[in-house]
């Protein structure tokens, strides 16, 4: 279940998304929606590392096979003889492969980075178009309630989940909507769980 | 329909505690943003209608011209032998240049991250797409016998017909398929997060389509970490595509044995050549759009002094390969390569001379001073001969090689007929005519870009100091 505040600036949404961590949800849990990127950090920190360019990667070296397969394979099938020059052509087959492994990058990149992104969305997420107008939303993921789960000594907050954790959704959700109001949130937009 | 906005609740003024203010550095509203950006959205205006049935009175021109020839023949066409390669294959040359220089200009100002590029990107990526689209319909047209296209690709070869895998021409197909699906997905890359806006402000079938492109695009924090890396990896993996699809054009030349094209100097020659083309068609463009959507604000003298330095250097890249080649051949004085300069030089001075005049002389002389670099007439008059001078260019690489090769016994001449002239001319109706259509479909200026740049112009009071809100890198 997601619960999306919708904020005027940086500054009110900056002191909403420190409010959750006092309260005890984690940084995995707060996303922030925005219609520019901001710096890590000015509003939530997130995930740095992607995969997707292993898929680029990955089309590159496919690219290359289905090119020279292309070039080198159809000449090789369909033989055309000429004086007594080679059946493959090196030089247009490396040409060849190049082009087709550079498309096949270049598709498995975008195709990557859909992937990571998780889009297009098979679901209904919570969005308010005022983000489009330079609002900022402010997003809380609220897992399922009753899971009494401590921190460990030494555990910073925003690193584990807090005893909000053994609350209810409902619980949990109402909470955060007020830390939200207190921070001079516009408006809250929710998600139902399905 | 697209509809302007004035959302209440929305801004981005920074007025609340002080501490976080605009210092007149007229830092703009989201909204004001918007709205003036996607101002090129709204509804047509008769003038805008007048221009694209223009536009396509001549595009229908053109495909007339070419219905002439395909139910004629060649000969309706001035090719001869052995002048074989002609104004098509000009055409061909010209636009598959100009394609290059919007998605490698975009590409190198995104890696070394210059503010100045944003609002010049989504105009040189549009440009690349609809140019190089059109220099592919060049080699279908030049065929003859259009009608057996495919054997340009490799295909299951069992009537043993005769389909040469191995042809140079096999690159160009690879190539331009390859660079036409680059350059649209880098394209459609950095439209991503504006159609996600155009589709918050947009209804009825607009909002559809922009809903389907958008993909769903919602601003996360996570998304714009992996839009951002996307964005450097395609920069990183078109300029490549690019690169080569021009010294594969070279190469269609320089690999032969025909005086005037085997050179060595031909790949990078031809590159040059496409950059400065396609640099001064990114200005003719941003000039154009600046005029029509009124984007003064955004493509400021300062646009026009940077484009216009970068067309300094190239233009003195040009200047260089070109005296390098012409040097070369002039000590060597090798008979057959000479006869053919001798040739070209002697029959073709006009031409020759307002090549040097646009490519060269003219460009290194004007972008020199500040104040011609500012100057939106100057520069419209520079970028529009450079191009000129380039369709010449291309002109005097192919026809004048092939009228006097080594046999003088074949020597000829070629004169363009009307058929030709007026494919071309439908050609360079078509480009204008896509571009006219996208950019009253897409956002013309690259929004999240802009306003991402007065974002972090905002500033901060620390002290008695006042600073950036957000440092250039994260």
């Amino acid at each position: 279940m997601e619960t999306l505040g919708i904020f005027r600036d940086v500054e009110s949404a900056g002191r909403a998304v420190e409010g959750l961590i006092r309260e005890g949800f984690t940084e995995a849990q707060i996303d922030s929606l925005t219609s520019v990127p901001y710096p890590d950090g000015v509003l939530v920190r997130t995930e740095r590392r992607t995969w997707f360019r292993w898929l680029a990667l990955a089309g590159g070296l496919f690219g290359a096979c289905a090119g020279f397969a292309l070039a080198a394979g159809t000449a090789w099938l369909y033989p055309v003889q000429t004086g007594d020059k080679p059946i493959i052509a090196l030089y247009p087959t490396a040409i060849i492969c190049f082009e087709v492994a550079m498309l096949f990058a270049i598709i498995g990149a975008i195709a990557g980075m859909f992937l990571e992104m998780g889009l297009p969305a098979l679901r209904k997420r919570p969005y308010d178009p005022a983000i489009a107008e330079g609002c900022i939303g402010i997003c809380l993921t609220i897992h399922a309630g009753g899971e009494p789960v401590a921190c460990r000594p030494g555990d910073t907050p925003g690193q584990c989940i807090g005893e909000i954790a053994s609350l209810s959704a409902k619980e949990q959700k109402e909470r955060a909507e007020k830390i939200m109001r207190e921070a001079g949130v516009l408006r809250v937009i929710g998600e139902e769980s399905p | 329909m697209y509809e302007s906005h004035s959302l209440q609740a929305s801004h981005n003024s920074h007025e609340t505690n002080g501490t976080y203010e605009n210092y007149g550095t007229n830092v703009k509203t989201a909204t004001e943003l918007n709205d003036e950006l996607l101002s090129s959205l709204a509804p047509p205006s008769r003038r805008w209608y007048l221009l694209v049935f223009l536009l396509g009175a001549v595009v229908a021109w053109g495909l007339a011209a070419f219905t002439w020839q395909v139910t004629h023949g060649m000969y309706v066409t001035g090719k001869n032998r052995p002048v074989m390669w002609a104004l098509y294959i000009t055409g061909f040359v010209f636009w598959v240049g100009l394609s290059h220089s919007g998605t490698m200009v975009s590409a190198i100002l995104r890696l070394s991250q210059a503010n100045w590029r944003r609002p010049i990107l989504r105009a040189a990526e549009a440009m690349t797409v609809f140019s190089i689209t059109v220099a592919g319909l060049f080699p279908l047209i030049h065929l003859g016998r259009n009608w057996i296209f495919y054997y340009l690709i490799p295909y299951p070869n069992q009537r043993g017909l005769w389909p040469n895998f191995r042809s140079a021409l096999l690159w160009d197909v690879t190539a331009i398929t390859s660079y036409i699906i680059g350059s649209s997905l880098f394209l459609y890359l950095g439209m991503l997060p504006d159609l996600a806006l155009v589709r918050d402000r947009s209804q009825g079938w607009r909002r559809t389509l922009y809903t389907i492109l958008a993909m769903g695009w919602r601003g996360t924090a996570r998304e714009w970490v992996i839009y951002q890396k996307a964005s450097t990896l395609m920069a990183a993996l078109i300029i490549p595509v690019a690169v080569s699809v021009h010294s594969i054009v070279a190469w269609d030349f320089a690999v032969t044995v025909v005086p005037g094209w085997h050179s060595t100097i031909f790949p990078p020659y031809f590159v040059i050549g496409a950059i400065l083309s396609g640099v001064a068609a990114v200005i003719t463009l941003m000039i154009i759009i600046r005029k029509a959507f009124r984007l003064e604000e955004y493509l400021t003298p300062l646009h026009f002094d940077n484009m216009g330095k970068l067309l300094l250097v190239i233009s003195l890249l040009w200047a260089y390969a070109y005296f390098v080649e012409v040097q070369t051949t002039w000590y060597a004085h090798e008979p057959i390569e000479w006869e053919v300069f001798s040739f070209m030089s002697g029959r073709y001075t006009p031409q020759l001379l307002i090549m040097l005049l646009g490519n060269a002389l003219l460009p290194i002389t004007a972008m020199c001073f500040k104040r011609l670099r500012r100057s939106i007439g100057m520069m419209l008059v520079v970028s529009l001969l450079v191009n000129v001078a380039m369709f010449i260019e291309r002109f005097l690489i192919i026809v004048p090689s092939l009228s006097h090769k080594n046999m003088p016994f074949v020597w000829g001449s070629y004169h363009p007929s009307l058929v030709e002239v007026s494919v071309n001319l439908g050609a360079l109706a078509g480009f204008a005519l896509l571009y006219t259509l996208f950019a009253k479909l897409f956002p013309i200026v690259a929004i999240s870009d802009v306003r991402e740049l007065e974002e972090r112009q905002a500033e901060v009071r620390l002290g008695r100091a006042r600073l950036s809100s957000i440092a250039g890198k994260d």
